[in-house]
């Protein structure tokens, strides 16, 4: 029998995560439902400014507020149901490079959050931005948004397994996560806000994207180096 | 091999024998860098005031700045807080590739050094911005980018707490102050990168520096080095003694 190849493993993981996502639903329903009700605690919390202030400055920075609780909330749950059964005893066993166990994961993440994102754009349009016109380069927020949402899951997988062995992980992934995240944040922040709100496009956008990236390229390698030592600690 | 690395990571000769008295040298050193701060260091023409005015007896244009004084105090707590991460992501590396414990150790202690100057360098920041800025806090690049450093440093601790076994523990840690010490260029550069903030950029072979006021920074930034090593040498030694009598303690029970 061949050994099969290094993509085809990656094909098999991926497909093992997204197959129990299909008939569970545990994830997207979760991250889901907890995004909507995060969407109704800004509704509390704008309920009173609403008619006084442009709420286009602050949609981008409240659309990633959203996304960045709302990832941590699915990378918590990500590693926690590999660790119940003894699966990931089960992945280690077999003999594949670690780094694609990383690279799987982080795909599967990525799938999840971008799912979530789909759903949760309109709805934030739907609550939010209905009373106001965005900027006609609206469309433009998709980039910052996918290359943030790479640096979540790239980064994110890699906590995700160091905190899945310690105590009070659900916490400590946010300790961990938030602080580490942060310049991606500001990033893609400073570029969705200028491409709804209007303003230096040039400027402020591709500036923004580029430290976006920067910052997603060297996480996603570091992350996918160590990972071989996080996994088999 | 076994045998150079112990002889390498071995506590108590040469460099501890001298620790105390590079800890004295540069408390000695950083001390005269912050007495010359004041005697001969020019003061720095701060904000231009309205006019000819009155302050402190003397007709001025505009106001000299006395609290940049806290200059000197300020920059090298924060370069020595730096280096010391920079050491904390390479014992994380050694560690990694050679589980040995005692790289671990040196990670962790590292870390410390590099905490206890990241606080003094918030406190003395926290000063100036009360009384240069007028605020207690703004989200202003260089000041952000520091502070995201503290969280990052206080998560290691918690991240440490948080792990029983010793090896885990010690994995985890290295992985976790290699991917901090990214920060660490992000915040260094940050001034480059945003020209907006208000930290000027020290660093450049035009600084405005005048050698009046080079020199008592650099002695400073000296001093504090010489500080932070001894510091750790001795906390290394420290804790390299706590773990010998742990193990022999072990040894009497059995």
């Amino acid at each position: 029998m061949n050994k099969p190849s290094t993509f085809q493993q990656y094909v098999t993981l991926l497909r093992k995560d997204l197959q129990r996502e299909f008939r569970t639903k545990d994830m997207l329903s979760s991250m889901g439902i907890y995004a909507l009700l995060v969407l109704v605690v800004y509704g509390a919390a704008l309920s009173q400014t609403a008619r006084q202030f442009d709420v286009l400055q602050m949609s981008g920075g409240l659309l990633w507020a959203l996304i960045v609780f709302t990832s941590l909330l699915g990378l918590n749950r990500s590693f926690s149901h590999e660790k119940e059964n003894g699966c990931l005893e089960g992945i280690m066993l077999v003999p594949l490079d670690r780094s694609v166990v990383f690279l799987a994961k982080a795909t599967s993440n990525l799938l999840f959050l971008l799912v979530v994102e789909v759903v949760v754009l309109p709805l934030f349009y739907f609550f939010f931005l209905t009373t106001t016109q965005p900027a006609s380069t609206w469309p433009m927020l998709l980039l910052p948004l996918l290359v943030g949402t790479i640096g979540i899951a790239g980064i994110g997988t890699l906590l995700s397994t160091i905190t899945v062995n310690t105590r009070g992980k659900d916490v400590l992934l946010a300790v961990l996560f938030i602080p580490l995240v942060y310049p991606l944040l500001y990033a893609c922040v400073s570029a969705t806000t200028v491409v709804v709100a209007g303003g230096d496009i040039e400027g402020v956008y591709l500036n923004a994207l580029l430290l976006a990236a920067g910052y997603d390229v060297i996480m996603v390698l570091l992350s996918w180096v160590l990972y071989d030592f996080v996994v088999s600690a | 091999m076994a045998k150079d690395l112990d002889k390498k990571l071995a506590v108590g000769q040469g460099l501890d024998r001298y620790a105390s008295a590079v800890g004295l040298i540069g408390a000695l050193l950083s001390t005269l860098g912050f007495i010359l701060a004041f005697v001969l260091a020019a003061p720095v023409n701060g904000a231009s005031v309205d006019g000819v005015e009155m302050i402190g007896g003397q007709m001025v244009s505009n106001q000299l700045l006395f609290s940049q004084k806290i200059f000197y105090f300020h920059m090298p707590a924060a370069v020595t807080s730096m280096v010391a991460l920079a050491f904390t992501a390479w014992f994380g590396i050694r560690f990694l590739t050679t589980r040995d414990a005692r790289y671990d150790l040196r990670a962790k202690l590292a870390t410390e050094i590099a905490l206890l100057f990241i606080i003094m360098t918030m406190f003395s920041g926290e000063m100036w911005e009360r009384f240069e800025w007028g605020v207690w806090w703004t989200w202003e690049p260089r000041l952000t980018t520091y502070f995201i450093l503290m969280l990052l440093v206080f998560a290691y601790f918690i991240l440490r707490t948080a792990v029983d076994e010793p090896e885990r523990r010690a994995t985890y840690a290295s992985v976790f102050g290699i991917i901090t010490f990214i920060d660490v260029p992000i915040c260094f550069m940050i001034t480059r990168l945003i020209p907006s903030s208000v930290h000027p950029v020290v660093f450049r072979t035009d600084s405005g520096l005048s050698p009046d006021m080079l020199v008592p920074l650099l002695l400073s930034m000296f001093g504090m080095f010489c500080i932070a090593f001894a510091l750790y040498r001795l906390r290394l030694r420290t804790e390299t003694m706590a773990q010998e009598v742990d193990a022999i303690k072990r040894e009497i029970d059995e």
